[in-house]
């Protein structure tokens, strides 16, 4: 599922390319365990604005990896005292995302040789 | 494993949808604000920054709806909303929903009724072990015994050839024989009251053999059929063991006294096996070795003439019936020639062995006795009932097409709001399951009630007890939801994809849908067609089959059954010597009850009608054999005042007296049909013949013992619809012997006369039981109750047919005549007369009906020629392709769409010019 484009800054993001949303999620939760928009946040400042994640996306995937096992939840309270559903990079979240990793940059890299030739 | 968790929390999540619901929302909140937070950290005024965390939101409901939807348990979720909505819609049309579900609870209920019979009869394999290795010698359509060597398939053997074949075999791991007739007796047992009991008489390696354990004790082995009358030993059959013993294993050890003899129960058999014939379960099994005893004085253990028992093997594993076959046939050969044709066998009878010979067909289903008589009507009835469903779904269709049109401008809306095509697709089909789920469960109490009706029905005259072999299994369930799942789809998928293929904007906007109402009248319009072609189809075979039963009716039978009641009869427990002293026995019996009040005449007799029947061919005389005299002659033994009690008249010559007795000449009379083909020129009164073989073994000069003393009426023996046969009647004074039937003719009620017959029965001799007594109409009818019942059942479906095609015709002339009030309005106060308007709506009816007719006809003429080589076997001087039951559905189904058509023809000859053109 791509992210849809920001319209509010048209020429600086993209969208993601299909698929790849929750290798970034994994990616993005790998580090700590972070709430819904601390997931959007982090994608958007590492991809310095090129990918915009919204709630219409960003949640249902969450919800997707929750059964799929790969992430874990868990209400506890933000810095500023909120309650909020934190999301917890599973043992097979890990895997998955060495795997979709490994993946991924076998395609960048044949991707890459088919434009060099 | 991570299915199962996903399984376990979706589960739960469709309890807890609230609490979901709540969190999403809690989420979304943080989200919402974090972001706006964020925003207004880089600068935002904090309007701009809600604004813009707002958008990063979304709709709120799209982004739950895309999380819900993300995961499994939101299908079900949204059948079961689909299923709520779906029975709110429905209950708001009751009407449409009654008359949906009831012609869906007929159609399905009559499928599941059918094929509940189709499959006990047909599919049902025996309760025993790997029954696809059993395999019978014949086809099993014979019973009772015979003598001789036929030279056409075999189907009945001899106890010897049993022995001899199943020592020898390679092909079969075990052979067993179970007599071809059933003994019913009367049974004592410990002193209580009689009672009848069914008895298969069956070889030592019957239960070994068939794989069927013992519940209780032991079964009957080689050793108990070892010698003759030494295995006085019964096994019961569980069913039979609860009814008489209450499961008291104490019944074990018990004695049972059946036809004069004494038998010690050793075993009960395991719980739901009753023998070979499902249609007609065993109560006990006795050994081979006791036939003499148990028999009506058979003696066929050393008798390599008596033939009288079905073989049934079982294949070695890996051996294919083919093989088997060729095996069985070698084996077969070798033993008739070695073992019963003698060192010098004749030209003649090697001629007949070559072509004899001995089929294997399957006994996974048991014997095949139902299944030879039943299968016809089965196949007949099963295809009747899919045509009335088939019909049922159409109609139901049209309606939801009509339906559709109806709901148009609902679903357009639901699809401006977002629903997808799929969605709405899977919405009306799940409706259109309600309704199919609905029929099913009515359905199901519709098949529970008539079922048991039907097999009663048909198994009367096979046997009085309705298998319990009917109750409906895990095939029939599996049939019931497949139809029923079929049902749905048919009757609502071509309503479902015209809905979805909605163009949106003209529906909106014109509010009336006339471009999807004119498709709508297409695709309503060949509906309709097929529908009356369908019912041709079925009002031909109601006429068929009424036209073979009426024929049946009108058989001129010979006899009077009016006013005569057949007398059930075990003498078995006299045990008299059978000479004239049994004799005396019955000539005093007959004159005492003949002496009752109310009586007229009373016989006993051997034969009644429709019982079997005994026959051979004779020689006469005099009379070189041709090939008409040669078939054969049915015998009956009766007593000198059989005439009088059955209503035959004498026709020349004289009747039986009390001078013909057991040391005078013997006697016969003759129908007039053995008359006429003996002596075609003159009358055979005091001609003489033999009841001795004519073939070319024997020699032309038989003792011509039997002198013919007068000729009687023609008068049928076997059946309603037998072709005349040939027939003697002997004198019970030269032929003593018990007898099963007594025929008393009398105005007394059966009942009322009852009590009288036993006693006089009981004076004369108590130990002799009567059991039953059955008006001789009563047996006449049993004996055309197949054919009474698909008569009455297809002209039953053809009026369901012509009623529910009738609202198919009437629902779319009156939606076309509403359709054109206006047109007929314009047409009124143009000047056209009500007679023109009538014209119109009726000529459109007509339209259908003969698009009807010409698909409907070919097809039935193509139908009934294709089966009427199948159908020959249930109807009766009746074809097929009997022009005047086309005829009649020719003109049911003109009557029926004429009918149909008046309602919406008189409502558009009274339309008023005004109000048609006001209400555009």
């Amino acid at each position: 599922m791509a992210a849809q484009p920001n319209p509010d800054n048209p020429a600086g993001s993209s969208d993601l390319v299909q698929g790849t949303l929750e290798m970034l999620i994994l990616k993005t939760l790998a580090l700590e365990a972070m709430h819904g928009y601390g997931v959007a946040l982090r994608i958007e400042q590492i991809s310095k604005g090129v990918f915009r994640v919204n709630a219409g996306s960003l949640l249902p995937a969450l919800s997707r990896m929750e059964r799929a096992g790969h992430v874990k939840t868990e209400w506890r309270a933000t810095e500023s005292n909120r309650r909020a559903k934190y999301y917890q990079l599973t043992a097979k979240g890990r895997r998955a995302l060495a795997f979709e990793t490994e993946q991924w940059q076998r395609q960048i890299a044949a991707i890459a040789r088919i434009l060099e030739a | 494993m991570s299915w199962l968790n996903s399984l376990v929390a979706g589960i739960r999540s469709l309890f807890s949808r609230h609490r979901i619901e709540r969190e999403l929302d809690e989420e979304l909140d943080l989200f919402q604000e974090q972001a706006a937070e964020h925003h207004e950290r880089t600068g935002m005024t904090p309007e701009e920054a809600r604004r813009a965390a707002r958008v990063a939101v979304g709709s709120r409901n799209s982004v739950k709806q895309k999380v819900w939807a993300s995961r499994w348990e939101s299908v079900v979720d949204n059948l079961c909303k689909d299923a709520r909505l779906g029975s709110r819609s429905l209950l708001r049309t009751p009407g449409f929903t009654a008359i949906a579900v009831m012609s869906l609870a007929l159609g399905i209920g009559a499928n599941t009724a059918i094929f509940t019979l189709l499959n006990a009869v047909m599919l049902r394999p025996l309760p025993v072990e790997e029954p696809r290795q059993l395999v019978l010698f014949g086809d099993g359509s014979w019973v009772g015994s015979m003598d001789g060597m036929p030279n056409r398939n075999w189907r009945l053997f001899s106890y010897p050839f049993y022995r001899a074949f199943s020592a020898q075999t390679h092909a079969f791991s075990g052979v067993t024989a179970v007599s071809s007739i059933q003994m019913g007796g009367h049974l004592a047992a410990s002193g209580g009251a009689p009672e009848q009991v069914h008895i298969d008489v069956v070889s030592g390696s019957y239960f070994s053999v068939l794989g069927v354990p013992p519940a209780l004790g032991r079964t009957i082995d080689e050793a108990d059929d070892r010698t003759a009358g030494a295995g006085a030993v019964a096994v019961a059959s569980y069913a039979w063991f609860e009814r008489h013993f209450g499961g008291n294993p104490a019944a074990l050890g018990a004695t049972i006294h059946v036809q004069g003899h004494n038998y010690t129960i050793v075993g009960v058999a395991e719980p739901g096996f009753a023998g070979l014939d499902p249609s007609s379960p065993a109560d006990m099994w006795i050994p081979l070795s006791m036939e003499k005893e148990i028999s009506p004085g058979w003696n066929g253990l050393e008798d390599k003439d008596f033939q009288s028992l079905y073989l049934v093997g079982r294949l070695k594993p890996g051996v294919t019936t083919a093989l088997a076959t060729t095996s069985t046939n070698l084996l077969f050969r070798q033993i008739i020639r070695g073992e019963y044709l003698g060192d010098h066998p004749s030209e003649h009878d090697l001629a007949q062995l070559e072509k004899a010979n001995i089929e294997l067909t399957s006994a996974a289903g048991g014997l095949p006795g139902l299944r030879l008589k039943l299968s016809t009507p089965i196949f007949v009835l099963m295809g009747i009932v899919v045509l009335v469903l088939l019909i049922a779904c159409v109609n139901i269709a049209n309606m939801l097409l009509a339906r559709g049109v109806a709901r148009s401008r609902e679903i357009a809306v639901r699809q401006a709001l977002g629903a997808t095509r799929a969605r709405i697709m899977a919405q009306l089909l799940t409706e259109s399951t309600l309704l199919a789920l609905g029929g099913a469960a009515f359905g199901v109490l519709v098949a529970w009630g008539s079922g048991r009706l039907l097999a009663a029905y048909l198994s009367h005259g096979v046997n009085e007890q309705i298998p319990e072999y009917l109750a409906p299994d895990v095939r029939v369930l599996v049939f019931t939801v497949a139809v029923t799942g079929f049902t749905a789809l048919l009757f609502g998928m071509l309503p479902a994809v015209r809905a979805a293929r909605l163009e949106l904007t003209p529906v909106l906007k014109e509010g009336r849908g006339g471009s999807q109402a004119n498709a709508r009248g297409a695709v309503s319009r060949g509906l309709i067609v097929g529908q009356i072609a369908i019912s041709i189809l079925l009002l031909v075979a109601a006429g068929i089959f009424l036209r073979s039963l009426v024929n049946l009716n009108r058989v001129n039978l010979g006899f009077e059954p009016k006013h005569a009641m057949v007398f059930g009869l075990d003498e078995q427990g006299a045990n008299l010597p059978v000479d004239s002293r049994l004799t005396q026995l019955h000539q005093e019996i007959e004159r005492s009850v003949q002496a009752l009040p109310g009586v007229e005449a009373a016989s006993f007799s051997m034969f009644t009608f429709n019982e079997g029947e005994w026959s051979d061919s004779v020689m006469m005389e005099g009379v070189p054999r041709t090939p008409q005299n040669d078939s054969d002659v049915h015998y009956n033994v009766v007593g000198s005042q059989y005439l009088k009690t059955f209503g035959i008249p004498l026709v020349s010559g004289r009747n039986f007296s009390d001078q013909d007795t057991a040391n005078s000449p013997h006697v016969a009379l003759v129908n007039e049909t053995m008359a006429r083909t003996f002596f075609p020129n003159g009358s055979p009164i005091g001609h003489h013949f033999c009841l001795c073989d004519g073939s070319a073994a024997h020699s032309q000069t038989g003792p011509f013992d039997i002198e013919i003393v007068g000729v009687v009426r023609d008068a049928h023996y076997e059946g309603v619809g037998e072709h005349q046969h040939m027939a003697a009647y002997f004198p019970y004074a030269q032929h003593a012997q018990y007898f099963y039937n007594f025929v008393v003719r009398s105005n007394v009620s059966p009942a009322a006369l009852l009590p009288a017959v036993r006693r006089v029965f009981a004076q004369a001799n108590p130990q002799v039981l009567v059991s039953t007594v059955v008006p001789l109409t009563e047996m006449v009818d049993d004996s055309i109750q197949t054919q009474r019942l698909i008569g009455l059942l297809s002209a039953f479906f053809a009026a369901l047919a012509v009623f529910l095609v009738a609202i198919g015709v009437y629902g779319l002339i009156s939606y076309s005549v509403a359709r054109r009030t206006s047109e007929m309005g314009i047409r009124v106060a143009l000047g056209a007369p009500a007679r023109a308007l009538v014209w119109l709506v009726v000529r459109e009816s007509l339209v259908l009906l003969a698009a009807g007719l010409a698909v409907g006809l070919p097809v039935a003429l193509l139908t009934a020629q294709s089966l009427s080589q199948f159908l020959k076997a249930i109807l009766f001087e009746v074809t097929a392709m009997d022009p005047m039951a086309f005829a009649l559905a020719v003109a049911v189904a003109c009557v029926m769409t004429l009918c149909a058509a008046f309602l919406p023809a008189r409502r558009a000859a009274s339309v008023n010019p005004v109000d048609a053109l006001r209400c555009e």
